[in-house]
């Protein structure tokens, strides 16, 4: 799979040091944002403060649907997987980083996982096969989804070489995962990806 | 068009003399033609049929084909999906445990009865048994296969696979369950059994050079098959077409298969071959041959029948036609009323008529048509019948000839209308009396009569007395009522005559001796009657030649001028030398001479001869020349004596013409007429024999005669007899009143001579003076007798 990057602008605005804007778009071949995307940028000094996002980890089945669908949590989190249906559930992953089973349950048990590998955990339900969710596990804290115009913007991010990955269950790539290494400059970085992806 | 050649064939060079076999040959075929046309139509619209209908279920199949195609696709992807979804299985094929993985393919392929299966994962490895070169493909094909495409068709050393593709979702897509179904000849057979036509299901791939081939290639090259193929790129529904496979020409429709990419690697041709798709109609054409060739038959049949029916007629009259034309009486039946009939009808007729004419030919061959009496052919053909028939018998036959006397005279003055019935009327005058024997009509006055008497020898002698007692009673035509006689000649055979022309002869010798016995009389042939018949037809040959050869000669014996005392003149005397009979007199001759028509020719000569002799003598010696009545009365006689005077030179005064009463017999007018015809030439006129026959003064009366001979039969008795005596002083008194000469003839002696001179008569000849002499003697005589005068 080939990773077409497409400069557009590098604005380059100045900035405080060590902290750096990066604005990601990220869209299909024919140009159409691609929603769900999540960014991740890896620096080479990890922040040794815990990392915690906004959006919990809880991941619901409602509806006959993983709620949220993707769910990005830091390395080492508990996720609940709380049924809200009046079905019962059968979740489960053959993921490399964890394979688990959560068989038959209704609402009145909420049960948990514990992440602590890094990576893509597909996740999916037994009875239910076109159910499919994804949590991804993560050690840094710049990750995040393309909101619905496939643009993404993670403030803060240390200016420097960083490694910056795209994941989406839709990219033709190993794991779905495109990874590039890249320079952040102090006034940012900006780059709109297109990927090529079912 | 080929209607020619079709006629010809029944024409010549085949000639087929007999026309029913012509017609029959015509009809049928036309017939054939006609046939043979509906039959190509048929087979033409058969065809088109055929393959219409064919390229339909060809086409309905393929749609067929297509659905059932797509059923076993379903089907199969169907049996992969189940597992791929098995939840142990997903367990196994994410932990990667590949003893479970490989006994879960091998379980699969018992269930969904494939022969190879596969689980592929993410990174390409392939689970399951197989060839490599399928393993190989099987590897790349899940990734490859573009979106929403779970099967593909593909083409690998190990041959054509079909391969169903499931993915295993967990539920992410961590790997696929790959079915390959290879299409080889056991697939095909099953597809094949689907159809309900058969059809032939074959899986073609690209050779090296792109070209669709089939395994085994048994299909080999061809650029039809190509276009074919190549038709079925954009809709996939290609119309069939006909190609030439290895199994014959076939219909064939095909699909083309999709594979790995845009280009298809393997296409599926079904095929309908043409023998197997036409093989019901085999039955329909087969059908119309047999009816085609039942009606040729039937048509022969019913032809010939026809054309029979038309030409035996024809034939029938053809057959009475040769039957008239071989002189049979050929008559034809008439059937029905058609122009056949009609023309049998006149045929008949035709033929009927020709009898008729031919029996009326006949009649009139055989009969006479005046009195309607059998003619002399019929009567000689009866007398030869008769003779025969009493030679056989020993029997006797008289045949009668029968001549009316005179009868010309009666035609001459009472017209030919009452000559003929006069005929008529003696024709059944002897029908009635000769009632027993054949009456027949021989020609001009002549008739006959065939007697075939058996028992009574006297009846020829009895019916000729019975018919001359008849004749007695004169005939009554027209108010003429005319006196006829009829003489009779009677012969009778065999005894006169065993062949029917000497009986005949003979019979007419008695006839012309009847004549001559006085007419109104009947005779008997007598053998002796033939031997002057000889005798005369000798003598008329030998009269031919005489004339020819120039066996006559004139004698001249000379007139003495009692007065003159000289002599005055010649008389010509025809003399015929016969080689062999010496010295033949004119009696004897000049009535043959008369009957044959040679009397004007003898005559002539003797007038040339007498004129040539006369020119040499002495001027006051004339010639005198006798002239037979007959000689007289031909025609140009006046010419005649012109040419001897002007051919001799001869002073007409020189020239005595001496002829008979007799001459007066028949029209005295013309007679008269003639005699001053001559004397105005200057010719002398002298009456001969006068004072025997039927001698009558008014002869003299009616023309100056110069002369008058006394016959010598008063001039021998007149010195004896004083009858005579006076008889010859009358005429020569008379003579001497009227101014004529007299000439007494046959002088002997002195006696007579005296009496002549005395009685005043003016000249005599005799032998007192001189026999006659030869010409040649004529000048000696006269310078001697001059001499002696003197």
């Amino acid at each position: 799979m080939r990773m077409i990057p497409a400069l557009l602008c590098a604005l380059l605005v100045p900035a405080p040091l060590h902290a750096a804007t990066v604005d990601i778009t990220v869209h299909n071949a024919n140009g159409k944002p691609i929603a769900g995307a999540v960014i991740m940028i890896d620096t080479p000094r990890k922040s040794s403060a815990p990392i915690h996002f906004t959006w919990g980890t809880e991941i619901a089945q409602h509806n006959i649907l993983f709620d949220p669908h993707v769910l990005i949590v830091p390395v080492g989190s508990t996720v609940t997987f709380p049924n809200r249906d009046k079905v019962r559930h059968h979740v489960y992953s053959f993921s490399k980083v964890i394979s688990f089973n959560l068989k038959l349950y209704g609402r009145e048990a909420v049960p948990s996982v514990l992440f602590d590998k890094t990576g893509i955990v597909a996740l999916g339900c037994n009875i239910h096969d076109a159910m499919s969710g994804f949590i991804v596990v993560v050690d840094t804290p710049y990750a995040v989804q393309t909101d619905a115009s496939g643009h993404v913007q993670i403030l803060g991010v240390p200016a420097g070489d960083a490694t910056i990955r795209l994941w989406h269950p839709s990219v033709r790539a190993p794991g779905n995962m495109l990874e590039q290494a890249i320079t952040i400059a102090p006034t940012g970085f900006a780059m709109a990806y297109s990927v090529r992806g079912k | 068009m080929r209607l020619a050649a079709l006629w010809k064939l029944a024409t010549p060079p085949y000639t087929f003399s007999r026309l029913g076999t012509r017609l029959a040959i015509l009809y049928a075929a036309l017939f054939t033609l006609s046939l043979v046309g509906v039959a190509v139509v048929a087979q033409i619209m058969i065809w088109g049929h055929a393959r219409e209908s064919v390229r339909a279920e060809l086409a309905t199949s393929g749609a067929v084909y297509d659905r059932i195609w797509a059923l076993r696709a379903k089907s199969l992807a169907g049996s992969a999906e189940i597992l791929a979804r098995d939840f142990g299985f997903r367990t196994a094929v994410a932990s990667g445990d590949r003893p479970t993985i490989e006994s879960a393919i091998a379980n699969l392929r018992e269930r969904a009865d494939v022969s190879n299966a596969f689980v592929v994962d993410l990174t390409g490895n392939v689970l399951g048994n197989g060839p490599s070169d399928l393993r190989a493909a099987v590897a790349k094909v899940p990734s490859s296969l573009p979106d929403n495409r779970r099967d593909a068709v593909i083409q690998t050393g190990a041959g054509v696979y079909r391969l169903i593709v499931s993915p295993i979702l967990a539920p992410t897509e961590i790997g696929w369950v790959v079915f390959a179904v290879p299409l080889d000849a056991r697939e095909m057979r099953a597809l094949e059994r689907l159809s309900a036509i058969p059809l032939t299901a074959t899986i073609l791939h690209r050779d090296a050079n792109r070209h669709w081939v089939s395994a085994g290639d048994s299909i080999t090259p061809d650029p039809d098959l190509d276009d074919l193929v190549e038709q079925g790129k954009g809709t996939g529904d290609a119309a069939p077409a006909t190609l030439r496979l290895p199994q014959g020409i076939a219909f064939a429709l095909a699909r083309r298969l999709e594979g790995r990419g845009s280009q298809p690697e393997a296409a599926l041709l079904l095929s309908y071959a043409q023998n197997k798709a036409l093989a019901s109609y085999w039955s329909l054409e087969l059908g119309i041959a047999l009816a085609g060739l039942l009606g040729i038959v039937l048509v022969l049949i019913g032809s010939r029948r026809l054309a029979n029916t038309i030409a035996r007629p024809i034939a029938a009259l053809d057959a009475a036609a040769r039957a008239l034309e071989e002189g049979a009486r050929a008559r034809v039946t008439v059937e029905g009323s058609d122009e056949i009939a009609r023309l049998a009808e006149s045929f008949n007729l035709m033929s009927a008529g020709i009898a008729e004419r031919e029996r009326r030919i006949i009649h009139l061959a055989f009969h006479d048509t005046l009195t309607g009496l059998p003619n002399r052919t019929f009567f000689r053909q009866q007398v030869e019948a008769a003779l025969t028939r009493a030679n056989k018998r020993g029997e006797k036959v008289s045949v009668l000839c029968l001549d009316l006397d005179n009868f010309k005279s009666i035609n001459d003055t009472l017209g030919h209308a009452v000559g003929d019935a006069l005929l008529r009327d003696v024709g059944n005058m002897l029908i009635q009396i000769a009632s027993d024997g054949i009456v027949s009509r021989l020609g001009g006055d002549e008739f006959g009569v065939i007697l075939a008497d058996r028992a009574d020898e006297d009846r020829p002698r009895a019916l000729a007395q019975e018919i001359l007692d008849r004749m007695r009673q004169p005939f009554r035509v027209d108010s003429h009522t005319v006196p006829l006689s009829l003489s009779i000649g009677i012969a009778i055979g065999p005894a006169d005559g065993a062949d029917a022309d000497i009986l005949l002869k003979n019979a007419d010798l008695a006839l012309d001796h009847a004549k001559q016995d006085g007419r109104g009389t009947f005779h008997f042939f007598e053998p002796a009657l033939d031997a002057a018949a000889r005798k005369r037809r000798q003598l008329e040959l030998d009269l031919r030649e005489a004339l020819q050869t120039g066996q006559f000669r004139l004698n001249f014996q000379p007139i003495f001028d009692l007065k003159a005392n000289r002599i005055d003149g010649f008389e010509s005397l025809l003399r015929w030398e016969h080689p062999i009979r010496g010295d033949i007199t004119p009696g004897e001759f000049i009535p043959v001479a008369e009957d044959l028509g040679l009397i004007s020719g003898i005559g002539e000569w003797v007038l040339h001869e007498a004129c040539r002799h006369a020119v040499s003598w002495p001027d006051h010696v004339h010639v005198a020349v006798n002239v037979s009545p007959l000689q007289f009365r031909s025609t140009g006689f006046a010419n005649i004596i012109f040419q001897a005077l002007s051919r001799s030179g001869l002073a007409p005064s020189r020239l005595e013409v001496e002829i008979t009463e007799s001459v007066f017999l028949e029209d005295e007018t013309s007679v008269v007429t003639l005699l001053h015809q001559l004397r105005s030439m200057g010719v002398r006129i002298a009456l001969d024999d006068f004072g025997t026959g039927y001698s009558s003064l008014s002869y003299l009366r009616s023309f100056p005669f110069d002369k008058i001979k006394i016959d010598k039969s008063f001039v021998n008795r007149i010195a004896l007899d004083t009858s005579s005596a006076a008889i010859v002083h009358a005429i020569v008194d008379l003579a001497t009143a009227l101014h004529m000469e007299t000439t007494a003839e046959g002088v002997e002696d002195r006696d007579q001579l005296a009496c002549l001179r005395d009685q005043g008569c003016t000249s005599i000849q005799g032998f007192i003076f001189s026999a006659a002499v030869e010409g040649s003697q004529v000048l000696d005589l006269l310078g001697k007798r001059m001499t002696a005068a003197a």
